[in-house]
């Protein structure tokens, strides 16, 4: 800095008092991007020798004779010219030169490479494409952003992320997940633990020679994440203000209301007399209006009538007298727009030698259904340093400390507000009430309003989960985790012998959850035994130590880079929990209290890899390239003689646009074309971290005496799943960069697969895990950019990208797999549907019909299909794949002087989805659970056509998983909308700060589907089922960014 | 230059010294989990897998409503004609009672989960038979254990068998289920009745020899008499009345008929000194919800408690004396509180924990059988003896005096009086030949008590079988679409 400001005082000096005839022009030259004062920016007076650098504050000043123009040029900026006239105050803008390929540098493993000299496939999205979306996981804001990527949300729990695939669904039993590497290291650590703030850069790798030397475990693609680092120029002061809005992004099914409800009840249980107990329908239908609201009926009677009179039994129809007591809307009570604060201060800057980032950040996401939050403060330093001329050394540390409080919305269980809500009936209040008048019961001991439980010493027994109140419980109860999770990545890099470098790398993750699970001890599931608190340690560390040498040498036309190295992972679990009941009083769900112990257990898990690899980089003149690598792990989950594979890549790429005979071709910036071939590896079964060993799983304990029972068989011959995977494509950027993108196709077999075949049960194992089984994804991915509009003032900037691909099995161990809705055989996706065939109607009698298959004498199908009224003997089918057509991602983005706005489109075609969560509002007559208001379309008179079944209480035949709730799951969705300005310099500098912008953004904006229901959420899995959990939320910020 | 040579030359022979690993790096073990071979290496080891099977007769798997055997006596109850369903509540078991369970062979349903209880304790129970005897201990361990093992194969096999065909006479060559002696994964097909309740027979039998002499140090560990009971009881199915006469009378010995005071204790300990074999559940052990007392125990608040009570007909609570004490065992109608006619009978020790022990075999069952036996033999003296002493105990002024098919009848009637709600129902219908006939009308089956769906079913319906799962139709190669059963 200090050397700077010379160099640029004695220049200034020297040019006043060589051309002193000429007059002095000044300025500040800009980023066009955020406004920040660009130093370090050439400054040359066109068609002359002479010129200048501007200095840390973006300040040049330069002696001109009149008529000059000025020429500004910096590497990573787009240059431009400006002419002085009579001025003597130049101001200019830069524009970031996304498309100056040459420039650009790409992060792969141990290390970075230029953008046009590398040879595989990857995408990267840059902090600012990333800082539009105002999203608290990383994993959430690439959808749509990356080629060749499926994203699928996971629910809207706060703090939760999305799941990405990248290119297809690469394995069936082991984990098709992505690796993560952050800052250089693979990283297990916790995503959402990360502050987007601090986030340079995301880096997807998608094909071998990209993410061969992960070998073992980059078969999945990896996602690389880059953390900021300090720059030299002024010393930056960030501090980002940011508050928001949730509401829910899915709406809620449609359900009928109380009238409604009664009288299809009574339908139901009319018919279910008649049909099935035999009674004409004159006495069934009086049978029907007398249990209407008995005891074994719907118990609760909301209306101001006789319970045997609130229906008609000749019409159905409610009493005309009958006026409603009560209709509480559960949804209103227990779920709320959610508060969004999101504050980070980061202070960065650079001296010679040394650069530095720090940053510190809050976040608090309050969730969209009630006493459901997270809270996030993270804390980072990067600190790089040449302590030496020959040595380099840096750390980087990030912490965080989170809480994620009430973590209830999975499955059908009674603490999950979402099913809960939206599963019980329209006539069953939140709180108690006078049966007769409808009013308030006040509790005479808090004087408030009395909650219902569904108990019978309260209204009656509710049918529908009794001795339940989720307002009631849910605040007394505790389901949180609290992780705490801290990485620290240190380096030691040595330059020797002019051309080697070696570096070493120690990198470590500690993830700590304390997990409570807490069932108050006066209402609900535990109040039985006077309230149940577990308490869970989860403990993980983790540590990657490696050590890299690299040889860099060019010989004229040779360029060559040689690299090889070495690398432990090591992991270690420990999980520690322990169970009490008895609590004397309410108001801690701490263990010491509680007076009787339940349960208790610990175990660790251990997981360990060792890697030996090399890689080898030639090119010729920056214009034909090779690549070329090799590794090998040795894995702890193997047995002996196979703990080792071998993973390599070999790729090449050809810069075309650097040829003689395309150098005419001014129109062409950059074209080049690449190919490559590798194996990764495979090995993440999760927690199976023995899965050759036979074994014998202990705590199956008979009271006091030590238990176990067989829980695995043996297989010491399994190795390694292998990914073979090619990748042919082609880079381009033409006129003048305005439209630039990226065509790939691939082909990615995966191999070995670690398969969990399934065993006849009745041999008392259901599986055995073995190496078998071939798929394959194959696709083509393309982005493509386009500047329709670029001037100095505006511009409008177009990014698209789509994906397909088919996912293939070419070899299973058995003919069929068949597990859940799914049937795996060659020829098949990996998620094809396989289930029954809904043939509708009987408009004869309203049953529900299916399609069942003929048989011959061998019992093989004829072809020939009847329909018969039994689910339970129809036959299955393939019924489409869950897995998606196309995906992709449309960025519109204007720049207008101090405006920006952009949109981004998501969507999907194709693909198919089964919605449960709706087939379970359509169900026969089940009491006091709701229904779907489409069952009023149920089938009511002979003759009637229609694709809803009558309904008929106890009906099991005739419900089930087929295709009557199996949609396409095509959607788009406005995943963001964001509009910002940027205060003006002369503004900001009044204020006596450097700049400022403040924006407003809208996620997860709008969802459009073509079909299925309302409330249903096509992205919620890749398999294409529905579950409970928590829908995603739409969020509106409001933000303010000042640098100060 | 020399200098920096120097100094990496340091730098590498520390980077090698740190990293190079041994080979132990990479060999790691689990901590919650033990090898076969270590497991079998002695007959502690072997014990402890012995217990670990029977744990899991009162573990609780995928949901609510399966607990290990328990569980599959409920189902065997609920489809029988005695025990009335009060109201869906959550509605567990709910379409047990309906028939419509077992109509379904998919994943996670009755069917599927009672085949997977039955055959993962009868792979256990293969793997202890295979290796104890080269574990090293005493022969009069190995024997003990491989008795225990044998015997639980037996019994598992008897509930399969029962569970997935009409009963044992007439259908002897009707298919049976899978049997396996060995630890395999290779699928056997479905075989004959006869081929399932021979191998019954051969391990009980093996069984007997072995645990001969050996003591039975916990009530949940099966002993000699046991063993017995167990045989008594197959044989009475097999209709081998000779065979279920002696060895009921052998598997009882000297245990005397509990008292009525006992008998409304709550069925809930192993103290009781007329339990042969039962589970103990301790609070740290006990499945909570998913536990027999949360279903059957209207007195808590469980499952039951919380809208599905259970109770007996109005049928057959009218043919117990009310000088009979196991009367009280019901909620007598017209007195407040719980529903009319509630059972009462099972009830957990505590209202505040759910620890309660799981009844498996007592010597009441015995004296039925014998009674029966004896009856069917035409030794009605001593049929009449034997059950007068069991009733009697509940009823002093007991005082039958029929002959015949009456004093059979009678004996019949007191079995379901006396072994009410103990899972004997589903097994004694299909034995007796007489079809589903479950009483109607107030105080019984129907409203306003939750709908029974199926009321009536003539004897042998295909409708009182579990359906063979899907998934061993999948993935046994043994098997085609075919071996479904009707």
């Amino acid at each position: 800095m200090k050397k700077l400001l010379q160099s640029l005082f004695l220049l200034m000096l020297f040019a006043v008092s060589a051309i002193a005839q000429e007059r002095t022009v000044t300025g500040t030259v800009k980023s066009s991007e955020d406004g920040t004062p660009l130093p370090g920016v050439t400054v040359k007076i066109k068609g002359a020798r002479t010129g200048a650098i501007t200095n840390a504050s973006g300040v040049f000043s330069i002696q001109v004779s009149s008529g000059a123009v000025l020429v500004f040029s910096s590497v990573g900026y787009e240059g431009t010219e400006a002419s002085v006239g009579n001025k003597t105050n130049v101001n200019v803008t830069l524009r970031t030169d996304a498309q100056s390929l040459d420039e650009v540098t790409v992060q792969v493993p141990y290390g970075t490479v230029k953008k046009t000299s590398f040879t595989g496939s990857e995408s990267t999205v840059n902090a600012t494409t990333l800082r539009r979306q105002q999203v608290t996981s990383v994993t959430r804001a690439l959808e749509g952003l990356v080629p060749g990527i499926v994203v699928t949300n996971g629910g809207g729990q706060p703090g939760s992320g999305a799941s990405i695939l990248i290119r297809g669904v690469g394995s069936v039993n082991a984990s098709s997940a992505p690796l993560y590497v952050l800052d250089g290291a693979v990283y297990n650590g916790s995503i959402a633990s990360l502050s987007m703030d601090d986030i340079e850069s995301v880096t997807v790798l998608k094909d071998a020679a990209a993410a061969a030397l992960y070998g073992s475990r980059g078969a999945n693609g990896v996602i690389m994440l880059k953390s900021k680092q300090g720059r030299k120029g002024t010393p930056q002061v960030n501090a980002n203000l940011r508050t928001g809005w949730s509401t829910r992004g899915i709406p809620e099914y449609d359900r009928l209301g109380s009238k409604d409800y009664y009288e299809m009840m009574w339908e139901a249980t009319r018919n279910r007399l008649q049909l099935a107990s035999g009674q004409t329908r004159a006495v069934a239908g009086q049978n029907a209006s007398n249990v209407l609201t008995g005891a074994n009926g719907l118990v609760y009677n909301a209306y101001n009538v006789p319970g045997n009179t609130l229906v008609d039994p000749t019409t159905g129809k409610l009493n005309p007298n009958a006026q409603l007591l009560w209709e509480d809307n559960w949804s209103d009570v227990l779920f709320q727009t959610g508060k969004r604060q999101d504050f980070n201060l980061n202070i960065s800057g650079a001296s010679d030698k040394t650069d530095y980032y720090v940053s510190m950040g809050y976040l608090k996401e309050e969730g969209t259904a009630k006493f459901t939050d997270y809270e996030r403060y993270n804390i980072r330093l990067n600190l790089n340093s040449q302590v030496r001329n020959w040595l380099k050394a840096g750390v980087s540390m990030d912490g965080a400390l989170t809480d994620q409080a009430n973590n209830v919305a999975t499955g059908t269980a009674t603490t999950n507000p979402f099913y809960y809500s939206r599963m019980m009936g329209p006539i069953y209040p939140v709180y108690q009430r006078n049966l007769t008048t409808g009013a308030y019961i006040v509790d005479p001991a808090t004087g408030q309003n009395a909650l219902d439980y569904g108990k019978a010493n309260q209204m009656g027994l509710r049918p529908y989960a009794p001795n339940s109140n989720l307002l009631g419980t849910l605040p007394l109860d505790d389901r949180s985790t609290k992780p705490f999770n801290i990485n620290a990545n240190t380096y030691l890099e040595a330059t020797f012998l002019k051309d080697f470098k070696l570096r070493s790398t120690l990198a470590s993750t500690y993830y700590d959850a304390y997990a409570t699970t807490f069932q108050n001890s006066l209402f609900g599931d535990a109040d039985n035994v006077a309230g149940r608190s577990t308490k869970q340690m989860n403990r993980q560390f983790t540590y990657t130590f490696n050590q890299v040498l690299t040889w860099n040498k060019s010989f004229g036309d040779h360029n060559l880079t040689v690299l090889a190295g070495h690398e432990n992972y090591f992991f270690r679990q420990n999980v520690l929990s322990a169970t009490r009941t008895g609590f004397p009083f309410p108001g801690t769900s701490e263990l010491a209290p509680a007076a009787t112990p339940e349960a208790s257990t610990s175990y660790q898990y251990d997981h360990r890899i060792e890697a030996y690899f090399s890689r080898v980089d030639y090119n010729f003149q920056n214009k034909y390239f090779v690549s070329g690598s090799f590794r090998t792990d040795g894995g702890s989950r193997f047995a002996d003689g196979h703990k080792w594979g071998q993973f390599y890549s070999a790729s090449a790429a050809w810069r075309l646009s650097q040829e003689n005979f395309l150098k005419s071709a001014t129109w062409i910036n950059e074209l080049k074309l690449k190919a490559s071939y590798g194996e990764q590896g495979n090995e993440d079964l999760g927690t199976n971290y023995y899965p050759t060993l036979s074994l014998y799983q202990l705590g199956n304990n008979n009271v006091n005496a030590p238990g176990a029972l067989i829980n695995s068989l043996a297989n010491p011959d399994l190795v390694w799943e292998k990914s073979k995977n090619a990748n042919i494509g082609v880079d381009f950027a033409m006129f003048n960069n305005r439209l630039s993108g990226t065509v790939e196709v691939y082909n990615r077999v995966s191999d070995n697969l670690l398969f969990p075949v399934p065993l006849p049960l009745s041999t008392g194992i259901s599986t055995i895990t073995q190496n078998i089984g071939t798929l394959y994804n194959r696709g083509i991915d393309v982005s493509l950019g386009y500047s329709p509009v670029r001037t100095s003032n505006f511009e409008w900037r177009v990014d698209l990208n789509l994906t397909h691909f088919k996912n293939k099995i070419t070899k299973l161990p058995q003919e069929e797999l068949i597990s859940g809705t799914k049937k795996l055989m060659v020829g098949k996706s990996i998620y094809d549907f396989w289930i029954k065939e809904y043939a509708g109607v009987d408009p004869a009698n309203g049953d529900a019909l299916y399609y069942q298959d003929k048989l011959d004498a061998a019992g093989k199908p004829t072809g020939e299909r009847i329909t018969i009224n039994n689910i339970n003997n129809a036959s299955f089918y393939y019924k489409g794949t869950s897995l998606p057509n196309i995906t992709g991602g449309l960025t519109n983005t204007f720049t207008y002087k101090e405006f920006d706005l952009s949109f981004l489109f998501t969507g999907q075609q194709g693909g198919k989805f089964y919605d449960g969560n709706y087939a379970g509002l359509m169900h026969v007559g089940s009491y006091g659970t709701a229904w779907s208001t489409d069952i009023l379309n149920r089938w009511t008179t002979p003759g009637q056509v229609t694709d809803v079944p009558r309904v008929q209480n106890a009906l099991a035949t005739q419900s089930g998983v087929s295709t009557r709730f199996l949609y396409n799951a095509s959607f788009v969705n406005l995943k963001n909308a964001s509009i910002g300005y940027r205060m003006p310099k002369r503004w900001a500098t009044t204020l006596g700060i450097q700049g400022a912008r403040i924006f407003g953004t809208v996620d997860n904006a709008k969802l459009w589907t073509f079909d299925g229901p309302k409330g249903m959420d096509p992205q919620r899995s890749i398999t294409g089922v529905s579950d409970y959990t928590y829908p995603i939320y739409r969020t509106f910020t409001l933000g303010l960014n000042v640098n100060l | 230059m020399k200098n920096n040579f120097k100094k990496f030359g340091f730098l590498l022979a520390g980077v090698l010294a740190v990293s190079s690993c041994k080979k132990e790096y990479l060999e790691t073990l689990p901590t919650a989990d033990v090898s076969g071979e270590t497991v079998f290496a002695t007959t502690k080891g072997a014990q402890v897998a012995l217990e670990g099977t029977y744990r899991m007769m009162y573990t609780s798997y995928t949901n609510h409503g399966n607990f290990g055997q328990k569980s599959y006596e409920i189902v065997s109850d609920l489809m029988g004609t005695d025990i009335v369903l009060h109201a869906q509540g959550y509605g567990w078991f709910n379409t047990d009672y309906q028939y419509t369970a077992n109509a379904s062979a998919a994943d996670a349903g009755r069917s599927e989960r009672i085949w997977y209880y039955y055959y993962t304790l009868i792979n256990n129970a293969n793997r202890i038979i295979a290796n104890i005897d080269n574990a090293t201990g005493t022969p009069a361990e190995r024997e003990d254990i491989k008795g225990q093992a044998l015997a639980i194969r037996a019994h598992s096999y008897f509930y399969l068998v029962n569970f997935f065909q009409q009963t044992y006479k007439g259908n002897e060559t009707k298919p049976g289920v899978p049997l396996y002696t060995t630890p395999t994964s290779v699928g056997n097909p479905r075989g004959t009745v006869q081929q399932d309740y021979t191998q019954i027979l051969a391990d009980l039998k093996q069984a007997e020899t072995l645990l001969t002499g050996k003591a039975q140090t916990v009530k949940s560990h099966i002993s000699v008499a046991v063993t017995q009971g167990i045989i008594a009881r197959v044989a009475l199915q097999m209709e081998d009345y000779a065979t279920a006469r002696d060895y009921a009378k052998k598997a009882r010995g000297t245990i005397a008929p509990m008292s009525g005071a006992t008998y409304n204790a709550g069925f809930s300990s192993t103290t009781n000194t007329e339990w042969m074999w039962g589970l103990t559940v301790n609070i740290e052990q006990a499945t909570i919800y998913a536990s027999y007392f949360s279903h059957m125990d209207n007195t808590a608040s469980g499952y039951a408690g919380l809208g599905s009570y259970k109770k007996i007909t109005k049928a057959l609570y009218d043919q117990i004396p009310a000088t009979d004490a196991r009367k009280t065992a019901f909620k007598a109608p017209g007195t407040t509180g719980l529903p009319d006619y509630t059972i009462l009978k099972f009830r957990k020790p505590s209202a505040s924990t759910w620890d309660g022990d799981y009844l498996l075999m007592r010597a009441g069952e015995m004296y039925l059988i014998e009674a029966e036996a004896s009856a069917r033999l035409g030794d009605d003296a001593n049929a009449l003896a034997v059950l007068t002493t069991l009733v009697k105990t509940k009823n002093p002024s007991y005082a039958f005096a029929g002959t015949g098919t009456a004093l059979l009848n009678e004996i019949l009637l007191q079995r379901r009086i006396e072994l009410y709600g103990e899972g004997f129902q589903l097994n004694d219908i299909k034995r007796l030949k007489q079809g589903l006939v479950r009483p109607t009308g107030a105080g019984n089956h129907g409203a306003p008590n939750f709908d029974a769906v199926t009321y009536t079913l003539p004897d042998a319906s295909p409708k009182f079988l579990m359906r063979i799962p899907q998934s061993e139709i999948n993935t046994n190669k043994s098997f085609t679409a075919a071996d479904q059963n009707p």
